[in-house]
């Protein structure tokens, strides 16, 4: 009996190790099995990041145009590196190097590869994958790649202004790269402008080829859509390659458009008119004083080519008088002027608008603003403003009265559209201006098919304080179709210079109104405008043009 | 008894076999899987990084600069002129008998300049 109970314990005993024994090992199965799935992934883990890493291997947003062509995007490429403490044989290494890259030299590849206590010798950056294959052809080991990506322009010049570039670690420097840099760092989405690539380059073209012509220091166009605020071009000569070494200093770096505060003349007669058919105390019937030269506050205002009889407020535009100015606004008034002016925009920088390089417009304040500064702002001295400022307020004269902020991102973030004048004064000053380019200045600028209604402007320089008779500033604006607005476009000439075929005039109706007519014939085909002909003009213009074709 | 015992036992150790050779399947299938994930990645992610460049090239190639002096080179078009577009309703309708010139003699005339007005 005893022995039985001894049998049965051992038996129990035996029976349980072999049960514990199972249990270890099944344990130890199910580990090894199902461990790395029990585990909850978090996504700092590699396992995890594997299976999510099939996203954009490029870190920095592209930049597209409105139609969805690139204009700025990073390249991968490698940097070469070495690590100097595995490097055996510094002086052959850096003769075979010197054979791949002869623009670093011996010396300075010797240096690198022999820098004491660090194992990150950086030799060259952005390797062409060619460079890369040869560098792994030599089959040295102490030399390593390191991922990196170039931003790269494929329109070069086209768009140096806008985009502005970024330094070799891709840190925007200038333009949208510098002002847009978080926004294109922080998603890979690409960034949509308002531009349009056609017609930027065709309005570049047609700028080089007045700058050439007129043997002007520089000049700019910007084209704007008058119903969203939208820049559809914007050009400034000189400009620069962006894929190059970017030159220090130099003017082409000036983006004209934006920074190029300046005296715009005549044009100003534009928004002295709209001031007066606004103020109610015009009529476009109204007619002034302009037989002879007047005095404000010892200033002698005096026209250029003066008509010397009673003009309307349409001759005033036409023949461009600065006394039917001066004596249209003294109508008006000085405080309803500099509000009107304020409220148009001209007083503070356009700091909403997305690119980084902007100006501040001088413009006097209440104390300084006499009856003299009246009458000079009325055709446009003694207020200096950019390109874009003028646009953007002119936009707001042609589109039936709404200032819509200037902007160049597709999703931009600026202030609410407001009315500034009513749709009745727009309305009115259509045709005055459309008279301008029929009987007036811009006479040159009228082209057949495309209806253009604009002012132009001549401005003598400022050089050390006093005005220079023969450095002007010349400029055009327009808007076309005139009937009902949808482009406004501005041309500003920099010192452009008289020539044989201007009769040594270097006034704007000879270089600024030309250049913008051109431009508007070539843009507003692509713009989908349609032309307007009668059959008459039609029929001429094919007999006209029979024999040359 | 014994012979249920028995049979009990016997019925938990070739579950446990099952579920042994079971586990070890899935877990070598499992591994299957993310080799071909990892090497499908890599492969999308070569194929992003090509369409990329080729993007770029693309917005190279179609640059107006060079679309132009191409055009100038093999093709001998020419921009459109504004003069060129003219709308249907705005051409003489019969310009086979004898052109521009004879529409306005034509009996047609008033018809012809109506819809020339309407076009305006």
């Amino acid at each position: 009996m005893r022995a039985m109970v001894v049998c049965r314990q051992r038996m129990f005993f035996a029976i349980l190790g072999f049960l514990l024994i199972y249990a270890v090992l099944i344990f130890r199965v199910f580990d090894l099995c199902l461990a790395d799935g029990l585990k909850l992934p978090s996504l700092d883990d590699e396992a995890v990041q594997k299976h999510a890493n099939a996203v954009m291997p490029i870190a920095r947003a592209d930049i597209v145009d409105r139609n969805g062509t690139v204009l700025a995007t990073s390249l991968p490429t490698v940097n070469l590196y070495a690590n100097p403490k595995n490097v055996r044989h510094p002086e052959e290494v850096a003769e075979q190097l010197t054979l791949l890259f002869p623009e670093i030299g011996y010396d300075e590849l010797l240096a690198k590869l022999t820098r004491p206590k660090t194992s990150f010798s950086l030799i060259k950056y952005n390797l062409s994958p060619a460079q890369q294959s040869a560098v792994n052809n030599l089959g040295i080991p102490a030399l390593e790649f390191q991922n990196s990506e170039k931003r790269v322009y494929p329109h070069n010049n086209l768009f140096s202004h806008v985009l502005g570039y970024t330094n070799i670690d891709n840190l925007g420097l200038a333009g949208l790269e510098k002002s847009m840099h978080k926004r294109l760092t922080e998603s890979t989405k690409p960034l949509e402008l308002t531009i349009d690539l056609g017609i930027q380059d065709t309005i570049r073209e047609e700028l080089l080829k007045a700058v050439k012509k007129f043997k002007a220091e520089g000049a700019t166009a910007i084209l704007l859509d008058v119903n969203t605020g939208g820049v559809i071009a914007m050009v400034s000569v000189p400009d620069f390659n962006p894929n190059q070494n970017i030159p220090v200093g130099d003017r082409s770096l000036f983006n004209f458009a934006t920074q190029g505060v300046y005296e715009a003349g005549s044009v100003f007669k534009t928004f002295n008119t709209a001031l007066g058919l606004e103020s109610g105390k015009v009529k476009v019937s109204d007619k002034f004083d302009a037989t002879k030269p007047i005095k404000i506050q010892g200033l002698t205002v005096s026209d250029f080519k003066g008509e010397n009889r009673w003009l309307s407020v349409g001759e005033i535009l036409i023949y461009s008088s600065n006394i039917g100015s001066a004596q249209l606004v003294s109508r008006v008034g000085r405080e309803a002027q500099r509000k009107f002016l304020q409220n148009m925009g001209f007083s503070e920088p356009l700091s909403k608008f997305e690119i980084s390089e902007k100006a501040r417009p001088l413009f006097l304040s209440e104390k300084r603003w006499r009856d003299d500064t009246m009458a000079t702002v009325s055709y446009g001295y003694g207020i200096s403003v950019t390109p874009l400022h003028l646009i953007s307020a002119f936009a707001a004269l042609m589109n039936g009265g709404i200032y819509r902020y200037p902007h160049i991102l597709k999703n931009a973030d600026v202030p609410a559209p407001r009315r500034v004048i009513s749709e009745k004064t727009s309305v009115a000053m259509r045709p005055l201006l459309r008279d301008v380019v029929l009987y007036g200045s811009a006479k040159k600028a009228n082209i057949e098919g495309y209806p253009v209604a604009g002012k132009t402007g001549t401005a003598n320089k400022l050089v050390n304080g006093h005005y220079v008779e023969k450095k002007v500033m010349t400029s055009f604006i327009s808007a076309f179709p005139f009937e009902n607005p949808q482009y406004a476009l501005l041309v500003v000439m920099d010192e452009p210079k008289g020539s044989k075929e201007t009769w040594g005039y270097v006034t704007s109706g000879w270089n600024a109104a030309p250049t913008g007519g051109n431009i508007i014939k070539e843009i507003a085909p692509q713009l989908n405008i349609p032309a307007e002909f009668d059959l008459e003009s039609q029929r001429k213009h094919i007999q006209k043009t029979a024999h040359i074709r | 008894m014994i012979n249920t015992k028995t049979a009990i036992s016997a019925l938990w150790i070739t579950l446990t076999c099952f579920v042994c050779f079971g586990t070890f399947v899935l877990k070598n299938r499992v591994h299957e899987l993310e080799t071909e994930l990892t090497r499908l990645n890599t492969g999308i992610q070569n194929d992003v990084k090509a369409i990329h460049v080729l993007k770029a090239e693309w917005s190279h190639l179609n640059s107006p600069a060079r679309l132009r002096q191409l055009a100038e080179e093999h093709i001998s078009l020419s921009k459109a002129r504004p003069e060129q577009i003219i709308n249907l309703s705005a051409l003489p309708f019969n310009h086979e008998e004898g052109g521009v010139e004879s529409a306005s003699q034509n009996q047609d005339l008033g018809n012809y300049k109506r819809l020339v007005k309407a076009e305006r």
